[in-house]
């Protein structure tokens, strides 16, 4: 046994991995240390058992680093607990590559010296100093302006650097550099560089101290030495999808070869050079890329199979597997639909179309409710309650012509794939009304803001929320080569055709999480589609709970 | 299935059906129920009815007995007729059986009450 706790000071109560590292690096080298997050207590172990004996023999109850410089106390343990956001050293992030000693120490001596940070010139950042040569990187839009170049071009000192890359980055000549110059203590904070700014690669020079780097991409966590006179080069994965970061602090803990040693941070200069990119970036990291927005509509959702069977795969299937928890959490009828259904005429027929677990049929008993949806899970529901109802699409919905006084469809349309259906979705519905009869639709709107009021979605505490954010950056589904963003739950919407999570109550393992397609609405479209149906006058639109609402009726000939 | 909604049930949207309408009820399982009895509502459903379509639905569920042949003037203030149409639209539920689509005879199964009006893709 060679592991120690040290049951009574950790990072919650004022312990830093650089006083526990020089502390007790007196008794032997240290070949792991783990300071738990939140935690009152921590974990190291040495080389050897002698060693750790030694230290706990001389230091327990009697070194004074705990909270209020009192004692430590110590005991032997078998075995560290499983730590999730565990940080992994020795590997690279793929795409990743650090050349050693890419440069001697005069041509570092000359590239410190060249940018001047006592000028005023250089931009004076919260953590760090920065000038910028060919473009200026604008940190408030992540981007340069690549009409608007700066009239010092990358100095031609650096022009020996090229020659030097591997044959795979031949062609790489950069027209952007950014000099960060880092004191002890300053760090930058993560981030993926900004895809549509620059292209594949991105290479960072280190210059004087080194330092450790944070690479990160969902709970991987990888760390990873910059050694000073190294060149960094990220290129694929790592470019796009990892982001990276420097910690604010004034030493790193580095392990290599399974020892823990403390490295002091001196002063770093890093040039970073990238090349802009002209056009859209065409990568496959989507759910990172800015470009992507405008990329969805190239692919082929217009293509009717395609929509099909994504609407099966990440519609249909999916509200099988989850209709008894889905019905469980909607039970609340919302103010203005049920509104309308009270508005109704007595001896009404009201058609929902899908209907879900059926939450707004039988509301208004002087009226005949009759719901129907594809769902045959959530059709039981509703004939578990009592309803009249049946399983049909909305786009081929088999009533007569013409046989409902009124009909609401309640974020329904938003499942289908293109617009043509999502359109003749609306034009069957106008086909079952009777001409005078009216309609209400809700679609889910893509501004969750409007009215500079958070929706119910997106303010709707966590704790009582049922749908928890699944993980967002391994997977990113494809059905017939069209890939889809996934979202955020909880968030504003940053793309209009994309994939929403929804996870199973007390289902932790992946499985329990399935992703369902919404194309969600700009403002007016749905109007628009109505308004293209010849038949439909539009009596009312509104915006309620982040959703657009339309109230139709069907022209009397 | 109550037969009102029967009444409403098209298979209109199957390729190549004109009409589709009405669709022949099969029955293999069918109860009645006491549901509460609303003239006036009954009386303001009568003329969204296709009345020959339920009448060849009561013929085809047996209760040919329980329906007068022909729709009757005043029906509204005629307490015994609309008590009629009550029962066959709101009382009987056909629980398993099929429909059947009078131009293809394609057939809709009908199970625990709920019509499984689903079509294939190459159906429509």
């Amino acid at each position: 046994m060679k592991i120690l706790i040290i049951c009574n000071a950790g990072l919650v109560n004022g312990l830093s991995e650089e006083v526990l590292v020089d502390s007790l690096k007196e008794y032997g080298e240290l070949s792991n240390i783990l300071l738990p997050p939140g935690k009152s207590y921590c974990f190291v172990s040495f080389t050897t058992v002698e060693n750790s004996k030694s230290c706990c023999d001389s230091c327990n109850g009697l070194l004074n680093i705990a909270q209020d410089n009192k004692p430590i106390y110590l005991c032997f343990i078998e075995t560290l607990p499983n730590v999730v956001d565990e940080i992994v050293w020795d590997t690279l992030p793929p795409g990743l590559i650090i050349l050693e000693n890419f440069i001697n120490d005069d041509e570092e001596k000359l590239l410190l010296e060249l940018p001047n940070f006592r000028s005023l010139e250089s931009g004076n950042m919260k953590n760090r100093q920065v000038k910028h040569y060919g473009f200026e990187f604008k940190y408030n839009i992540n981007n340069v302006d690549k009409n608007d170049p700066l009239p010092d071009e990358i100095p031609n000192a650096c022009d020996f650097l090229w020659p030097r890359l591997p044959d795979k980055f031949g062609n790489f000549i950069p027209d952007q550099c950014t000099v960060n110059q880092y004191l002890p203590g300053q760090g930058i904070p993560s981030h993926v560089d900004t895809h549509s700014a620059f292209e594949d690669p991105i290479m960072s020079l280190s210059l004087g101290s080194s330092v450790v780097m944070d690479f990160k991409n969902g709970n991987k966590h990888y760390c990873i030495l910059l050694p000073g006179k190294s060149l960094l080069i990220m290129s694929g994965e790592s470019r796009y999808l990892w982001t990276h970061g420097i910690t604010p602090r004034k030493f790193d803990i580095v392990k290599k070869d399974d020892r823990c040693n403390l490295s002091v941070r001196g002063l770093r200069i890093s040039y970073t050079f990238r090349r802009l990119r002209h056009g859209e970036c065409m990568c496959d990291f989507i759910n990172k890329c800015d470009s992507w927005s405008q990329k969805t509509e190239q692919f082929s959702l217009d293509d009717n199979e395609i929509a099909l069977k994504l609407e099966e795969i990440h519609v249909h299937q999916v509200y099988e597997n989850i209709a008894d928890h889905f019905s469980d959490t909607r039970h609340k009828p919302w103010p203005n639909i049920v509104e309308f259904i009270e508005s109704l005429e007595d001896g009404s027929i009201l058609v929902d179309v899908g209907c879900g677990n059926g939450k707004y049929l039988g509301l208004n008993k002087s009226i005949f409710n009759v719901g129907c949806d594809r769902s045959s899970g959530l059709i039981n529901v509703c004939k578990d309650r009592g309803f009249q109802c049946f399983t049909s699409d909305c786009l081929s919905i088999t009533l007569r012509d013409g046989s409902a006084d009124a009909c609401i469809c309640i974020a329904v349309i938003h499942h289908l794939a293109n617009s043509e259906r999502r359109l003749n979705a609306i034009k069957e519905i106008v086909r079952i009304l009777r001409p005078g009869g009216r309609a209400l639709i809700y679609v889910w709107a893509k501004d969750q803001f409007s009215n500079n009021e958070k929706s119910n979605y997106i303010k709707e505490d966590k704790r009582l929320d049922q749908v928890a954010d699944a993980d967002l950056t391994e997977v990113v589904p494809s059905v017939d080569g069209v890939q889809l963003p996934i979202h955020i739950n909880r968030t504003q919407f940053k793309h209009k055709d994309l994939l929403v999570p929804w996870k199973l109550k007390r289902c932790s393992e992946n499985k329990g999480t399935f992703l369902r397609y919404y194309h969600v609405y700009e403002k007016h479209e749905l109007e628009n589609d109505c308004g293209n149906i010849p038949s439909v006058k539009i009596t009312s639109s509104y915006y309620d709970q982040g959703n657009w609402c339309v109230i139709i009726e069907k022209i009397k000939k | 299935m109550k037969l009102l909604t029967h009444n409403m049930l098209s298979s209109k949207c199957l390729k190549n059906v004109n009409v589709g309408y009405p669709l022949s009820i099969k029955v293999e399982e069918m109860i009645t129920s006491v549901v509460d009895f609303n003239p006036e509502f009954i009386a303001r459903i009568i003329p969204k009815l296709e009345w020959n379509a339920l009448k060849q639905a009561v013929n085809e569920v047996g209760k040919d007995s329980c329906l007068p042949n022909n729709l009757i003037e005043n029906f509204e203030n005629d307490e015994d007729f609309l008590k009629k149409v009550h029962h066959v639209l709101l009382e009987i539920e056909i629980v398993n059986g099929c429909l059947v689509c009078p131009e293809t005879g394609r057939s809709f199964p009908i199970n625990n009450g709920i019509p499984n009006m689903l079509l294939n893709e190459d159906e429509v």
